[in-house]
């Protein structure tokens, strides 16, 4: 299957890459073929391990030993791109093939200006530029990527996650590459950063007119995104064609699962608030948890405004606290685990101030409140093994008399989120995958059986199909075991999915408040509007930007005001003051 | 290959037992003494630098402490023997020109070496330790303090005190005192390399994971961090004793050494003021030279291996 030599963009046929590994032969990619004309985007998706990392390094000649291109062809506009030297490939990497990288914190080189960083490509490819030529290109490439030309001056650190990554772009395009792969570009933003860099990159690839690969595993990103989609597993092709067609009529069964693994609108399962089995509500009558004008400084820095409420646990719900990094919602968490002091007003815990409890109240709290964080890899202690986790609370908590009985505890904890517990007490955290880990700090917290469970962003760290069955599982412990849940997240679509009640929280203030009905499907503030266009729906016919162009609703909540929440109801259990 | 991991009804149930026979045929010997003893053995297979620098260490003690129930102490004093004997049956490592046995050198000597090492050492890490802790995990004043102190006394060259303080007192030396002078300096690298470790570890999110344990402070400070420090601190350990040793065999070597104790720098000093190499003894310099050779080498594998015991990630993987 020849692909004709002078048509113009990308044809790759028959693409093979095998690793020789101690293991034997490992095909990362294996067999696949497709094409992408110019102006084009193309999504590349699947889980980690599908190849599709593999393809774009097999495209930019950068498959490393003992990793080896075995059979295929790849010609970008009749260049035969998989025949090329490793010296004749270094005059087409950033020139015709170009690469904008995952972690763009990572991928600038720190003590270098980004006017240097921009300019290095012009120089490494045979045309230094005259001083005020340099200059020109720079302010020009900068202002395509909507960064004022400043930026040239500054170095990495002086910039946000999202300039660092429109920095990216800006040296990604700076020659004009024919093709563009960009290897989840996003990852590590929030939604409304992830929109304006996404954006940022589709006008840039219009203005060029290249054709674009975009690598991820974010379906809702890709039906916002690509014009056509290439699902991969194990290697192979399981599905191709047009984004608009696959969404609507997914042929291959893993297809569907990508799709169904993404929270959305029509798929919301009403926690069903009449079935639950009572609540655990604090045995004196007071509200398990009450906050009374509780605020945080840190020196000038407001991170959290007077805020008051009430839950009282004996109706046990989901409560969402949603909103970018900087709104103040982790600091909300610490707050409420007592990490940290608040610096005005009390936060209590059935009657007792937090910060100022006595011995016997403290290991009551401790028991009672319990956490999930967003990193699973910094949770666990690196000297233990992974059921260090398990038997400090058993034993602090006297949950266990017996070594029988503390083993019992922990296969049920294992089992309760899925795991195999002969696969995972005898091991080390480095030696199970994020997922698994985060999946064991849940089952933990269901061990402890605590009156209040505070989930910080838990799911922002693990792959789209485990999203869902951690969501569930927070959703089990509220409706069987009656536990409320603080769910923290800047993810309006899986507060959706779970919440009875979502505060915004925007720049230390909540903003908008209510049961997510009524937030997300009308909301009102411009900052939750703002999120909520921002949310990458799995629907390809869903845009962005249907509340108007990102920078006029920048601007309108920079004109909103912040200082009165806007509530519209209430819900039995939980109170807004 | 990862497969997508698909739970889609978790039971959080409570009150049944898991079966027992599934329970005792996949986790049976949780817990136990005899599964830890498997593990450290298992390691030690697959860490050689640690096993093969132990080996060492543990023969040149075995050598040393083992010798002490045989060979009486007086056997390394001058004229004890007949000077000048080439290896004999009688002697096997010869004697010196001052009638020293080679091998009870070996035998004192090497422990006396030591344990100048391991006096200067302990002391060393113990001070570095607590002040490396209090001024990584409680920061404000009392690290501005400490910190100041250490990196103002990192500045000064230890030979140049050693060698005045020991000039001054270098006819009445013993090896005991003679490790307190080493001691005086050998806190200063231990302070920095814990409060290091310290600062870095005081932000990891497994603290958080333990206090919703309910672990009290103490615990904190004893069970999730000290272990963790304890790799650093025994590296720690190995490298200040080397450093310790090895500036008592440079000050013995100078002849600043206690005159009447047959250390193993001692000796290299003795061989070189009498000539040993001229007159065709070979033994008296090569007896303190290969046991010097062996202790550094030792040491030096041993903190190659710990540094990888320090790191999990690095720990190999089990075959």
């Amino acid at each position: 299957m020849n692909a004709p030599a002078s048509s113009a963009g990308l044809h790759v046929a028959d693409l093979k890459v095998e690793y020789y590994t101690d293991d034997g032969i490992v095909k990362a990619v294996d067999g696949i073929d497709f094409a992408i004309r110019p102006g084009v985007r193309m999504g590349f998706v699947g889980e980690s391990g599908s190849g599709k990392t593999t393809t774009a390094l097999a495209l930019m000649g950068m498959i490393e030993s003992p990793g080896k291109v075995t059979s295929g062809v790849a010609r970008l506009d009749g260049l035969d791109l998989l025949s090329l030297s490793d010296a004749a490939f270094e005059q087409h990497r950033l020139a015709t093939v170009s690469y904008i990288p995952q972690g763009a914190m990572n991928s600038l080189n720190p003590v270098a200006r980004i006017e240097a960083q921009i300019l290095e490509g012009f120089r490494d490819h045979g045309a230094p530029l005259a001083r005020a030529d340099a200059q020109r290109r720079v302010a020009s490439l900068l202002e395509q990527v909507g960064l004022p030309p400043a930026v040239g001056r500054m170095f990495p650190h002086e910039l946000s996650g999202g300039m660092k990554q429109r920095a990216c772009i800006a040296i990604a395009i700076a020659l004009r590459p024919k093709l563009l792969i960009a290897d989840e570009p996003t990852s590590a933003l929030d939604v409304i950063t992830q929109r304006r860099v996404m954006e940022t990159l589709g006008r840039v690839q219009d203005d060029i007119g290249s054709a674009l690969i975009l690598i991820g595993h974010d379906m809702g990103l890709m039906a916002q995104f690509v014009d056509e989609m290439v699902v991969m597993r194990d290697g192979k092709v399981v599905e191709h064609g047009d984004v608009r067609t696959i969404f609507a009529n997914p042929s291959h069964p893993y297809t569907r699962t990508l799709i169904e693994s993404v929270p959305s609108l029509e798929r919301r399962s009403k926690p069903s608030r009449a079935t639950t089995n009572g609540g655990q509500a604090a045995t004196n009558g007071m509200p398990l948890l009450s906050f009374d004008g509780v605020s945080k400084a840190y020196g000038q820095v407001e991170a959290l405004r007077p805020l008051s409420f009430t839950l009282a646990g004996d109706m046990p719900c989901v409560v969402a606290i949603v909103g970018q990094s900087g709104s103040g919602k982790t600091t909300l968490g610490s707050l409420v685990l007592g990490f940290e002091t608040a610096t005005n007003g009390r936060v209590t815990y059935s009657g007792d101030d937090v910060n100022r409890m006595g011995r016997a109240a403290v290991n009551r709290f401790r028991r009672e409140v319990q956490a999930v964080f967003q990193d699973p890899y910094a949770s666990y202690n690196p000297f233990y093994k992974i059921d260090h986790v398990l038997t400090v609370p058993l034993k602090n908590f006297g949950m266990a008399s017996s070594r029988e009985e503390a083993l019992d505890h922990m296969i049920r904890a294992c089992e309760s989120v899925g795991l195999d517990p002969a696969q995972t007490i005898h091991r080390y955290a480095h030696q199970m995958s994020g997922g698994q880990r985060q999946r064991l700090m849940v089952g933990r917290a269901i061990m402890v059986k605590p009156r209040l469970l505070v989930a910080d962003e838990p799911v922002s760290m693990v792959d789209a199909s485990l999203r869902s069955t951690i969501l569930g599982n927070l959703e089990t412990m509220k409706t069987e075991l009656g536990i409320s849940v603080l769910y923290i997240t800047h993810d309006l679509a899986t507060a959706y999915e779970i919440a009875d009640y979502i505060l915004v929280l925007h720049k230390g203030s909540v903003v908008e408040a209510g049961v997510p009905e009524t937030v997300i499907d009308d909301p009102q503030h411009p900052y939750t509007r703002l999120l909520v266009d921002s949310i990458p729906w799995p629907d390809p016919n869903r845009h962005w930007g249907a509340g108007g162009s990102l920078d006029e609703e920048t601007q309108s909540v920079a004109e909103a005001d912040v200082t009165q929440p806007l509530v519209r109801n209430e819900i039995e259990g939980f109170r807004l003051a | 290959m990862n497969k997508p991991e698909n739970v889609s009804h978790p039971t959080p149930d409570t009150g049944t037992k898991p079966a027992t026979a599934t329970r005792d045929a996949l986790v049976s010997d949780w817990g136990t003494s005899s599964r830890r003893l498997r593990t450290v053995l298992l390691y030690l297979k697959r860490n050689p630098n640690l096993t093969v620098g132990l080996v060492l260490l543990a023969a040149l003690a075995a050598v040393s402490l083992g010798g002490q129930l045989v060979l009486e102490p007086k056997f390394a004093d001058p004229l004890a023997n007949r000077p000048k004997l080439p290896p004999s049956w009688e002697h096997p490592l010869g004697t010196d020109s001052q009638g020293r046995s080679m091998l009870g050198v070996l035998i004192y000597g090497t422990f006396l070496t030591a344990k100048v090492g391991v006096i200067a050492g302990l002391i060393g890490v113990a001070i570095g330790a607590v002040l490396g802790f209090m001024a990584g995990f409680f920061r404000g004043w009392v690290d501005v303090v400490i910190s100041t102190i250490t990196d103002v006394l990192l500045t000064i060259p230890p030979l140049l005190v050693l060698v005045v303080v020991a000039a001054n007192l270098a006819t009445k030396l013993d090896t005991n005192q003679m490790a307190l002078i080493i001691a005086l300096l050998a806190w200063r690298e231990p302070t920095r390399q814990i409060r290091s470790q310290v600062l870095i570890m005081r932000e990891a999110g497994y603290l958080k994971t333990a206090r919703l344990g309910g672990t009290s402070m103490m615990g904190i400070v004893f069970k999730e961090l000290m272990p963790n420090l304890i790799p650093y601190l025994m590296a720690s350990f190995v490298l200040a004793m080397a450093t310790a040793m090895l500036a008592s065999v440079g000050l013995e070597a100078l002849g600043l050494g206690p005159q009447n104790e047959p250390t193993l720098g001692m000796s290299v000093y003795w061989a070189m003021f009498y000539g040993a190499l001229l007159l065709g003894m070979w033994w008296w310099v090569l007896t303190p030279v290969l046991a010097l050779v062996v202790l550094f080498v030792g040491l030096y594998l041993v903190s190659a291996g710990l540094d990888e015991l320090a790191n999990p990630r690095l720990r190999r993987r089990r075959q």
